[in-house]
């Protein structure tokens, strides 16, 4: 079915960006005044071999936290959405702003409103730290749920029904196992995408307010802006070691398992071998396993014998039940409602209250600002397009190579490149004496990754009939790429263009604007402007408009390019049969 | 001398433990102007020996002889029709059948003639600018025939090419396929077809290859006398299917 989008849903989902921006807004200036950050004391950093195991912990528990939440959100979300046409209708396109929307901008509203929720003490700070990498990760997972579910083939809803077999046992025997693949899959990228902002978010500075979080990523700025070459190589050589392990220990294993739940027969790809070393990780994974389920098996059955030894509830109280349950779900709607519009009205005011300031002549520069940003993203989109093209289509010619690229670009790109910010900035500023191709290098390092991905997954999935029939006839290799390869898989090159734009929208903010020893290094650009309100003038003004110049050109870009693209690829290029 | 001979060929892949062999020492020639069925279990290697008659895959051991000479490398005086259709689903109904004509060099007008050509004797006439995921099962695989005649192959190989196709679809292909064999300005006269469907290779064969499975050996080489066209109440003809039903079964 191609992906036709009738006027009234069009309508629904122009709406929903109107309220998400609107609630993000609200929040971030109702709570802007609400002056919780100057009573924020920061705790001293050390960079010091030491701390570093300390630093490393804190940084674990912060992505596993936020992780936690991800896949807690994703499940009901996506559960919730693939549920009916009228929650999809609603719940996709709320999703799909989220994703474009570039995160990274709203995180000084994020820290206002969790830093004046939490009184002002460090915990505000961590939960703002936790939500935003939350914001990374919880989006493509819900999406991997949800398409899980909706592609389920009927005849495996009809068999259930057909068993009576409703609710828990509905989900624990066929809608979960059926998220698995997707599941894993998506958690691997969200990872890598916490990771990036992980490092980026834990050392923070709102205007006057400085403060730093104990963990990896501060401790890598820090070394970094200090000059402790010997520290920042230990600090960066901890974090490979941390995402290696995590591959081995976790991934790998899990994405072996995985593979069982997968719903296709046709299985064309072949199974990634670990190589050497982390062969033996992988053992370890399920070792921790079989302990685990040791100890826990005699709680959860513990548990399971208590609830089955609940009598079930008589029949004639069940209507006083499900009146009981409707009136919950009416008061908790309610309160739901009660706090948008709260939130809504204050925001509203603080909003107006804010553009009747007198604006300053920054904003004019604006338009220009927006251009000269697109260029730059242009340029690292354009770089990123020139290496991971031929790679895949190198893979797709050699599947000895493709096997040795996949755990080399999955190692390699896991790493997040903001911790690798630092040096990156050094050494061009050293080289060029100038900022500009820095800020391209780093926006690359935020988009390449995901169109190589995209690309490589794409590649697998070319069905090996096609590539016979090709060989067959007799085909040059030249003729190959046109008619086949690159047909192929131009659905995963724009699938992983749009997830590269959003990431490197995110980027451009942390690319345009880097401060190292005390000296500010900046271009010309949006991103730097809105990095230039935030930190330094502490404008409101500023700040709001260019955020809102920036949604607006990411989601101009969005339905004039990138979507109509999309409908050409899954209409004409999916392969299906 | 004959247009196709195989010698002592055979085929393993490797596995997860050591090898499995799929094709064991299978030795048969193919006369100009045969029409070859072969027939066998699952598993009894007889795609792949397309695939190697094809050169899409060199056998582990023994050889392969095409008019004598030993093929090496893909043989493009052979096209090949999939059960699955394999089109490209980005390319129209004609630019799919132009696919083989172009790898071989033939000029734009040219090849759009023969494509045409090719288009109308499978009866897709009029369909030419339309996609693949527009069209029924059975007009998939007449455009799979289409692109494998347009080459002028003298060996046309079928692998099980009515086999996804539902029963009624598939009688009707069956009988075009014999008429297009049967028409003496096609360019094809040679066919090998493998199935699994025994009734299938005693209508259009003049030969069936019963293959064993596990791994695939040449159990019997049939000569089907029986007057064309054929049909299930001729005389002979159920008494054939047995036979070469049982010969699979005993080996099963």
């Amino acid at each position: 079915m191609a992906r036709q989008e009738t006027t009234a849903k069009r309508a629904t989902s122009v709406l929903m960006a109107l309220l998400i921006v609107a609630i993000v807004l609200a929040l971030f200036f109702a709570y802007r005044h609400a002056g919780g950050l100057r009573h924020m004391r920061a705790p001293q950093l050390h960079v010091s071999l030491r701390q570093l195991p300390y630093y490393a912990f804190c940084s674990f528990s912060r992505m596993l936290a936020a992780y936690v939440l991800a896949l807690i959100f994703s499940l009901v979300y996506g559960l919730l959405a693939a549920r009916g046409r009228a929650w999809e209708r609603v719940m996709l396109p709320a999703i799909d702003i989220a994703q474009s929307v570039p995160v990274i901008g709203f995180f000084p509203a994020a820290i206002y409103f969790f830093v004046a929720l939490a009184h002002g003490s460090r915990f505000g700070v961590e939960m703002a730290a936790v939500f935003l990498i939350f914001t990374s990760q919880a989006w493509n997972m819900a999406i991997g749920v949800f398409e899980s579910v909706r592609t389920l083939p009927n005849d495996s809803l009809e068999a259930l029904d057909a068993f009576g077999a409703t609710g828990w046992l509905r989900l624990k025997r066929l809608l979960l196992p059926a998220c698995v693949p997707k599941l894993v899959y998506n958690s691997i990228l969200s990872w890598v995408a916490g990771w990036y902002y992980l490092i980026a978010c834990e050392i923070i500075a709102v205007g006057p307010a400085h403060y730093e979080l104990p963990g990896l990523g501060s401790y890598l700025m820090k070394s970094a802006d200090k000059g402790r070459t010997g520290e920042l190589i230990a600090g960066l050589l901890t974090l490979l070691a941390i995402i290696v392990l995590m591959d081995g220990i976790v991934w790998q294993p899990l994405s072996e398992w995985a593979e069982k739940f997968r719903y296709e027969f046709a299985a064309t790809s072949e199974p990634m071998r670990p190589m050497g070393l982390l062969a033996a990780l992988g053992a370890i994974g399920p070792f921790i396993l079989r302990i685990l389920r040791r100890i826990l098996r005699p709680i959860v059955g513990t548990v399971n014998f208590a609830i089955a030894a609940i009598p079930p509830l008589p029949p004639a109280r069940r209507p006083a039940m499900r009146r009981v349950w409707l009136l919950m779900r009416i008061g908790l709607g309610a309160m739901a409602v009660f706090f948008v519009v709260m939130a809504l009205v204050h925001g509203t005011l603080a909003l107006i209250r804010t553009l009747l300031q007198p604006w300053p002549a920054a904003v004019r520069q604006i338009p220009l600002a927006t251009g000269a940003s697109v260029l730059r993203l242009i340029a690292a989109y354009a770089i990123s397009l020139a290496w991971t093209i031929p790679c895949a289509i190198a893979a797709s010619e050699s599947p000895r190579f493709a096997r040795r690229l996949a755990p080399f670009a999955e190692i390699v790109g896991s790493m997040p490149a903001t911790a690798l910010f630092p040096l990156i900035v050094i050494f061009v500023i050293r080289v060029t004496g100038g900022m500009n191709l820095a800020s391209i290098l780093l926006i690359l390092t935020g988009m390449q990754w995901y169109v190589l991905f995209n690309l490589l997954a794409g590649i697998s999935q070319v069905p090996a009939d096609l590539k016979e029939a090709v060989r067959s006839f007799g085909l040059s290799r030249f003729a190959t790429w046109r008619k086949l390869t690159l047909p192929a898989i131009l659905p995963s090159l724009i699938t992983g263009s749009i997830t590269a734009w959003g990431g490197g929208w995110n980027a451009l903010i942390l690319s345009e604007y880097f401060v190292y020893r005390g000296t500010t290094y900046k271009v010309f650009g949006l991103g730097a402007m809105l990095d230039d309100a935030t930190y330094q003038s502490g404008n409101g003004l500023m700040i709001l408009l260019t955020l809102l110049s920036m949604v607006l050109v990411v989601l101009v870009l969005n339905r004039l390019v990138w979507r109509r693209l999309y409908d050409i690829a899954t209409d004409r290029y999916r392969i299906d049969y | 001398m004959a247009l196709l001979e195989l010698k002592h060929i055979s085929q393993s892949f490797p596995h997860a433990k050591g090898v499995l062999p799929v094709i064991h020492d299978l030795s048969f020639t193919v006369e100009e102007g045969e029409f070859v069925a072969v027939v066998g279990p699952s598993g009894c290697g007889k795609s792949t020996m397309l695939r190697i008659v094809n050169g899409l895959m060199p056998p582990t051991s023994g050889q392969v002889l095409y008019k004598g000479r030993q093929v090496d490398g893909i043989n493009l005086e052979c096209a090949l029709v999939f059960q699955s259709f394999a089109l490209m689903p980005w390319l129209s109904v004609k630019a799919n059948v132009e696919l083989g004509l172009e790898a071989r060099g033939v000029a734009p007008v040219e090849r759009e003639k023969r494509a045409g050509v090719y288009i109308d004797k499978v009866g897709l006439d009029g369909f030419e600018e339309a996609y693949p995921r527009e069209l029924s099962g059975g007009m998939k695989q007449r455009v799979g025939l289409a692109r494998a005649l347009a080459v002028e192959p003298q060996l046309l190989l079928m692998d099980e090419p009515f086999s996804a196709l539902d029963a009624l679809t598939a009688i009707t292909l069956r009988e075009e396929l014999l008429d297009l064999w049967q028409d003496k300005s096609m360019p094809v006269h040679n066919i090998i077809l493998v199935t699994h469907i025994i009734e299938e290779a005693v209508e259009l064969a003049d030969r069936i290859l019963v293959l064993s499975t596990g791994p695939g050996r040449l159990v019997a080489d049939l000569k089907v006398e029986l007057p064309r066209p054929r049909n299930r109440r001729q005389e002979g003809f159920n008494a054939l299917t047995d036979k070469v039903f049982s010969l699979i079964e005993e080996r099963a």
